[in-house]
């Protein structure tokens, strides 16, 4: 459902879900030790979801061109047929593996290892927030860099973030309103829309979009100016502190007001604020300011300020979050076997047709290539699990590049775009029909490391299998057909839970410890702060000079290596006559990614929350200014087209002050190739092409568009 | 007839509201109702001003199980009751005719038509489905075994919902929400709510609760 693991404990009656909550002092699901643990929309609705009719209910494999429902042995030994027969064809390296939200670590091992594709494509830096992921962890501090220490906090920014409705875990809204409660914490919310984050804040900073990198050097110019910084750090574990300097002094307050509409007194205020209240201040910032083509250098200027002022993994600031030391694979599994990806090279650094893009020095693969890829034969099949990438940008070219691939295998639990164009339909259970373990880093224990897990709460319904049943029985099925039998080292284990067990070995636990009893996770490991103090090789990098690959990227890309200001458009899209309007797709509490949205109850709510329920439509909304929506003679309820320079679609208008003047939202993940059923609303990435962060080939969502009453003028 | 004190109240702060609409989902999943069906709590979102100058309030509302109960009192065939050791106001549809006289006389609109031609409207999930509770025995919430929380309470992502008896419910709400409360300046003493920070009176006179509300479509027509 989500891969933020907030405990979800249910009440089964007679092999149903009854009822559905959350877990008391659940790390991600609770604001930690005797509180409350609760669910949001998206967790409450498992309980649909588990008994939904919607669901996709048989394996099905495509016979003369028709998908036909099969048994789980036909479709396991179709799937390895086609899987032997492409690999001969078309070279196994050409497969590419998207599966995402998996609740085994097996499907690497599968792909990758046993299968042999080095063709990976990811979520987090691929399509989430690459600019975020990356620029923290060559400046030193990981991805640490997006959730801060938020109970220990005195004063948090939620920059591009609406951490109380969009979030990683409940944890992040309620640790935010605990701060606000019980420390006084300012919470100050930087974004071009107004969200119940920004009503919350004792702040709302309403900036022009893509301005944010402005902001942060200007922020970073106060705190400079005014020695608000804390030397001893930079001087003792940071690099590139004259250029961040330099870079800093060429954005006064006066220069930022005029590029981010936010005036140089709320600057300075903001710049103090978080300085003065550092240690104890923190940044949360995630893909609001890395979806644009300037995402990188907005990412870097706003991580920077964390090392300006110190807040590094000290309480209420930056928190370097640790994981459980859960067994790997490698560790648990007691057979040798070849891992047929290892001296692999993938295509993007292989072939010089993508020699053009900065990003095949940083990452393996880029979203918007893949289309580019299929054409020329360095792509050509997919397995994709729970995952849709034909809303996650170019979506044009991804439908095209889909049907065109000579095998497509998908795992999930509802018909999409890519379920319905599949050669091979694995249906999987979802979380509560199956045996999960679950870990991450952040969490309201700022000093635990921690698991999460429990058994299956009711059988797999209709004849669905949990994932890690599903790649065992095709791992079994190509052991079979290939006569390699490194395919056979899943039998080591009679379950998904025996593999748990070994999973859970190195913290002394079972799964049946972790499930039975009250609670559904446990705090494992204790760790401090500041221990970078103690690492020699702890480096805090306001310049990335120092990182090759970046430095070759960036070279070609035409930006300087250290913080600087990039102006919008420079990547990507501007305003023009023809277009008008800024297009950007944002997140909603109902519905997580592209899995959730045939939930009726959460559609409902959704339409509800916009006042739009009386209407028979269960669509995405566009978001619009009634200044715009004036000018356009639009009004709520009314049917508007949304069209880019090379791409349009239909969805309803709601015409809202929530709206910034010339800035129009959606939410992402409807319409014709998403996973509700009718297909209502607009798949919001028709509207885009191949605009990307030319360093990690992040899509940039921001689109020059123009919006008219259904039918044109 | 159990004292006030005793009687339950919910409890709402606007301040720790996130109108994420976890409250509302989660009633309709415990008592297996229909996505088309009314909600029983309900979550509002009260917009004012214009862009930048804007706000946004959600507002969480539910049957309040009021002391005076004008439910009650027009139901002509009794099957509304306001119970004596806790307040909880109950339907039996044994009873209900379906008059929707119940909906009419709510100044909150909170008994809805629909479910089978019948009322329906929350029971501080004394039972499960709409209608249970009516024939739970007349002893205190709290004093009852197995007894759930309410749902919308458990499931209140920001803990902005709470539900008891009057007395300790109280005790847990700021003195400013109880002096409200107390000098029945907000929904006439039916309901705590804690009075919204930062914010301009225009607003916080919304979420005071009568103002803005209105009587479902289906309430009474």
């Amino acid at each position: 459902m989500c891969s933020h693991n907030c405990g979800q404990e249910v009440t089964v009656v007679d092999g149903s879900v009854v009822n559905i909550t959350g877990v008391d002092g659940h790390p991600r699901g609770s604001a930690g030790p005797g509180t409350e643990g609760t669910l949001c929309p998206k967790g409450l609705g498992q309980q649909d979801k588990t008994h939904d009719p919607k669901r996709i209910k048989e394996p099905h494999i495509r016979k003369n061109g028709e998908l036909q429902k099969v048994s789980w042995e036909e479709a396991f030994e179709f799937t390895a047929d086609r899987l032997v027969s492409f690999a001969d064809e078309y070279g196994e390296e050409t497969l590419l593996d998207a599966t995402s939200w998996a609740e085994t670590p097996i499907f690497s091992t599968v792909w990758r290892e046993l299968y042999g594709t080095p063709e990976r494509i990811s979520r987090g830096i691929h399509v989430c927030a690459g600019p975020t992921f990356v620029t923290g962890g060559m400046m030193g501090v990981g991805s640490n860099n997006r959730v801060p220490d938020y109970q220990n906090s005195d004063y948090i920014i939620a920059w591009g973030r609406n951490q109380l409705n969009s979030f990683a875990g409940q944890f992040e809204a309620k640790g935010t309103l605990e701060a606000i409660e019980n420390r006084g914490a300012t919470l100050v919310t930087i974004d071009p829309q107004h969200t119940i984050t920004a009503e919350k804040s004792d702040k709302w900073l309403p900036i022009e979009p893509r301005t944010d990198g402005a902001l942060a050097l200007a922020m970073a110019n106060v705190i400079i100016e005014e020695d608000l910084y804390d030397q001893e750090f930079v001087e003792n574990y940071t690099h590139g502190f004259d250029a961040y300097k330099e870079a800093a002094a060429d954005m006064p307050p006066e220069d930022a007001a005029e590029i981010t509409g936010i005036p140089a007194e709320d600057i300075r205020e903001v710049a103090r604020g978080f300085a003065e209240a550092a240690p104890r201040a923190g940044i949360s910032v995630w893909t609001g300011t890395a979806q644009m083509g300037n995402g990188w250098k907005a990412t870097q200027n706003i991580t920077a300020l964390n090392g300006l002022v110190g807040n590094i993994d000290r309480p209420g600031g930056l928190r370097l979050w640790e994981y459980a030391s859960t067994a790997s694979f490698g560790e648990v599994c007691e057979m040798d076997y070849t891992n047929r990806a290892q001296f692999k090279e993938p295509a993007i650094t292989k072939y010089e047709e993508y020699s053009d893009y900065p990003v095949r020095h940083i990452t393996d693969i880029a979203h918007n290539l893949v289309p580019e890829m299929v054409d020329n034969g360095h792509i050509n099949g997919i397995v994709v699990h729970h995952d849709d990438p034909l809303k996650d940008g170019n979506a044009e070219e991804w439908v095209r590049a889909i049907e065109e691939m000579a095998l497509v295998i998908s795992i999930d639990a509802y018909w999409n775009g890519v379920s319905r164009n599949a050669d091979v339909v694995l249906p999987e259970a979802t979380s509560l029909e199956k045996d999960t373990l679950g870990t991450g880093n952040w969490s309201a224990y700022p000093n635990h490391k921690w698991v999460t897990g429990g058994k299956a709460a009711v059988d797999p319904q209709w004849n669905t299998k949990p994932d890690f049943d599903i790649l065992t029985g095709i791992a079994s099925a190509m052991a079979e057909k290939t006569d390699n039998d490194d395919w056979r080292i899943f039998e080591q284990w009679d379950s998904h839970e025996d593999f748990i067990d070994d999973q859970l070995s190195t913290l002394d636990l079972t799964l049946e410890e972790l499930s039975s009893g009250e609670k559904n996770y446990e705090l494992v490991e204790e760790y401090d702060y500041e221990k970078w103090k103690d690492n020699d090789n702890f480096v805090f990098r306001f310049d990335l000079d120092q990182v090759g690959s970046f430095a070759q990227a960036a070279e070609e890309a035409g930006m300087s290596t250290a913080p600087e200001w990039i102006p919008p458009g420079t990547y990507g899209d501007s305003t023009s006559d023809e277009y008008p309007l800024e297009f950007y797709d944002v997140r909603s509490v109902f519905f997580s990614h592209g899995s959730n949205q045939p939930q009726e109850r959460l559609q409902d709510h959704f339409a509800k929350r916009n006042d739009l329920n009386e209407e028979d439509y269960r669509g995405n909304y566009l978001h619009i200014n009634p200044e715009d929506a004036e000018a356009r003679g639009i009004e709520t309820g009314d049917m508007v087209t949304v069209e880019s320079k090379t791409g349009s679609g239909e969805l309803m208008a709601h015409v809202t002050e929530n709206a910034r003047p010339g800035f129009v939202t959606a939410e992402y993940g409807f319409g014709e190739t998403s996973a509700t059923p009718d297909g209502e609303g607009m798949n919001t990435m028709t509207l885009h092409d191949k605009q990307m962060d030319p360093i990690t080939g992040q899509v940039d969502r921001h689109i020059a568009v123009d919006v008219k009453p259904e039918g044109g003028d | 007839m159990a004292v006030e004190s005793e009687h339950w109240v919910f409890y709402f702060d606007p301040n720790r509201c996130i109108g994420c609409h976890a409250c509302s989902i989660s009633c309709k999943q415990f008592h297996g109702r229909g996505s088309d069906t009314d909600d029983w709590r309900t979550v509002t979102h009260h917009q004012t001003g214009t862009y930048p100058d804007v706000e946004d309030v959600p507002l969480s509302m539910s049957c309040m199980h009021c002391h005076d109960a004008p439910c009650e009192k027009v139901c002509p065939t009794n099957a509304i009751e306001k119970r004596e050791s806790d307040g909880i106001v109950t339907i039996n549809r044994d009873d209900c005719i379906g008059c929707k006289y119940c909906g009419w006389a709510c100044p909150f609109g909170a008994p809805t038509y629909g479910d089978e031609g019948l009322m329906s409207k929350c029971n501080m999930c004394l039972g499960q489905g709409p209608g249970s509770g009516a024939d739970v025995e007349d002893t205190p919430k709290h004093e009852l075994e197995d007894q759930v929380e309410p749902n919308c309470v458990s499931d209140c992502v920001g803990e902005a919902i709470k539900a008891g008896p009057q007395k300790e419910i109280i005790e847990e709400a700021s003195q400013a929400a109880a002096e409200r409360f107390r000098s029945g300046a907000v929904a006439n003493g039916r309901v705590i709510v804690e009075p919204l920070q930062d914010s301009t009176s225009a607003v916080d006179g919304r979420v005071d609760g009568t103002k803005e509300v209105t009587t479902p479509y289906n309430a009474g027509d």
